[in-house]
């Protein structure tokens, strides 16, 4: 099997001196390819920490992060960036869409910044919408959506570049229940067709969708079970 | 990321946000407006006599006099033995109060052998030029300028009449056409002979015109005579002449210069309005990073590199600043064409100048829209993405 994401002994602190915290502190996690995790903890745990991480957004204090096989530690900005690009689709809480952008570009726009032409990467964004069920809006904005329709635009634009893990960040929180239900439903669909999922919550219904669930407290790996919960 | 696509962003944006961005072009809008008409106005007004220069007199050169008693009629004689002179005509002058039935002002009036009226070509408006024979010594005939016959109250119907030069009656001939020639407005003319009777005194003249036989030998001519009126009025080596001598094309230059002058000075107060636009760019643009911090960190977690939000950045700076330019010049180009009718020139529109300007705003964007771009592409994501 495929590691795509691997954590040895990492550690995070933020600040210096008596005023230092640390927001991760030994964590040592192994994520294989086509899983379905979900990261737990309360506010505070280091969830948004390891979501960072794990989003090639940041880099650990000490320790290892290896997402794709590409060490962190070594990456500057640019290559940092492109590692998101190739290896990360993000869906975030509240969508974060591009404003002033319609559907479709949304979605092609992380083929833009990889340097794909501009009609074969919205020829692309177009599949992947069509896919979703969002084919017919495609030429809305934001604005003009629902919380779900925004989420379902936000997870086609995670997609469309075929990432090795998609990382969603409380991607229910916004939306209502039966909403969330459907998004679930839709990232269990995607991790029948084996995409990578993993999922930053503090909501354990969500969680409890998962295949398997790690759960953080102050930092620390405290529990990781897999199977139905 | 594409160019188009990010210009094709900063139209939406520029559109989404229509009053700040008109707000924040309108600098730009002015100082391309004032730089387009300023300039204008300095060459329109420059190139009518610019024209009139160049029509008349590029074989003719002018000798005057730095002082009434500097050049004498023996020197005009001495000059007309020079070789490749084709006329040697002289003038003398003196201010005279000049007197009409309904009003007197006072005038420069210049004698002039009738030679002038070749050399010169002077434009009439009505009646004629003093003729070529004048019979008699006294002959009291005058020629006016149109500002002239303006003063003293005069119109087209007035030739034949007389007026008072000084205490003497003198009949007017004609009235000449102002807008033609340089240095006639204003000024009276009347016989040489007669001049030297009521206005001047023999045997000094006040300028001496040489008209050469072709244009190339001026520079040649203006040497030698320069050498002989010099050894003709005792002036050694080192001592300055008590004459100048001009031709057409030290006027041309002359007038070149003001031109250049008058363009690079209105253009430059017209610059630094532009260059105030610019820091209304760069403030509006610092602005719009701020609020658009969040969208940043959506761009930067996607996949975009610094050097492309930064370039995404300077292109809504450099579209601003050029939708701005295009703008300031078309209305510029309207003022420009209105002062060119008011002030009776020429209007004429100058590619150099427009594209000047266009690349002058675009320039301006891209300088003040540099910080704000750098700054957006500094952000780092973690934060920006956390950014409220």
């Amino acid at each position: 099997m495929t590691v795509v994401v691997e954590m040895s002994n990492v550690t995070k602190t933020f600040g210096e001196g008596t005023s230092i915290v640390r927001a991760l502190d030994g964590v040592d996690i192994r994520i294989q390819k086509g899983e379905f995790v979900a990261i737990v903890g309360a506010s505070g745990s280091g969830k948004s920490t390891m979501m960072n991480l794990i989003g090639c957004l940041d880099k650990p204090t000490t320790g290892l992060v290896k997402v794709a096989g590409e060490d962190l530690s070594k990456l500057n900005d640019k290559k940092l960036t492109s590692l998101r690009n190739y290896a990360i689709g993000f869906v975030f809480q509240s969508f974060f869409l591009l404003p002033k952008t319609d559907a479709l570009d949304n979605v092609a726009t992380p083929l833009f910044y990889r340097g794909v032409p501009a009609r074969e990467a919205r020829k692309k964004a177009m599949e992947i919408l069509t896919k979703l069920g969002m084919a017919d809006r495609h030429t809305h904005q934001s604005t003009e959506l629902s919380g779900g329709q925004q989420q379902r635009v936000a997870i086609a634009r995670a997609l469309v570049t075929e990432p090795s893990l998609i990382l969603a960040d409380e991607p229910t929180g916004a939306l209502d229940s039966n909403t969330g239900k459907q998004v679930m439903d839709l990232f269990e669909s995607l991790n029948k067709e084996g995409k990578t999922i993993v999922l930053i919550t503090h909501d354990l219904d969500v969680a409890k969708r998962a295949k398997r669930r790690i759960t953080l407290r102050d930092g620390k790996v405290i529990n990781d079970e897999s199977g139905a919960a | 990321m594409n160019i188009l696509i990010a210009a094709r962003l900063a139209f939406a944006r520029i559109l989404a946000t229509k009053t700040r961005s008109g707000l924040t072009m309108l600098g730009i809008i002015i100082g391309v407006m004032s730089l387009i008409a300023l300039v204008s106005v300095a060459q329109g007004a420059t190139s009518g006599i610019q024209d009139q220069f160049k029509g008349l007199g590029a074989r003719n050169l002018t000798i005057t006099g730095t002082t009434p008693q500097s050049i004498t009629i023996e020197d005009a004689q001495a000059i007309a033995q020079e070789p490749g002179i084709e006329i040697v005509s002289e003038t003398v002058s003196g201010r005279v109060t000049l007197s009409s039935n309904q009003a007197s002002t006072i005038s420069q009036i210049v004698g002039v052998d009738p030679d002038y009226k070749t050399v010169v070509d002077p434009d009439i408006f009505v009646g004629s030029f003093l003729p070529d024979v004048i019979n008699a010594n006294d002959a009291r005939l005058i020629v006016l300028s149109t500002t002239l016959a303006e003063d003293l109250e005069l119109d087209a119907y007035s030739i034949g009449s007389s007026i008072a030069v000084g205490s003497t009656e003198f009949t007017i001939v004609g009235i000449l056409d102002d807008a033609d020639g340089f240095g006639t407005r204003g000024t009276a003319y009347i016989p040489m002979e007669t001049a030297f009777k009521y206005v001047a005194v023999p045997p000094y003249l006040s300028s001496i015109t040489v008209q050469t036989v072709n244009e190339k030998i001026v520079p040649e001519v203006t040497k030698n005579l320069t050498a002989l009126l010099k050894s003709r009025h005792n002036i050694t080596e080192g001592r300055e002449a008590d004459f100048v001598i001009t031709d057409a094309s030290q006027i041309l230059d002359a007038i070149g210069t003001v031109e250049q002058f008058l363009s690079l000075l209105l253009g430059g107060i017209a610059s630094i309005s532009l260059v105030v636009g610019g820091i209304g760019i760069m403030n509006i643009m610092l602005v719009s990073v701020r609020e658009r911090t969040r969208e940043i960190g959506i761009r930067r977690a996607i996949g975009a590199q610094q050097s492309q939000i930064l370039t995404q950045f300077l292109i809504e700076a450099i579209v601003l600043s050029l939708i701005g330019g295009i703008i300031g010049v078309i209305i510029g180009e309207i003022v420009a064409y209105f002062l060119a009718s008011l002030g009776e020139w020429n209007f004429a529109l100058s590619p150099t100048i427009i594209l000047a300007s266009l690349g002058f705003s675009m320039f301006i964007g891209v300088v003040f829209g540099v910080w704000p771009a750098r700054a957006a592409s500094k952000l780092k994501p973690v934060e920006a993405l956390r950014f409220e």
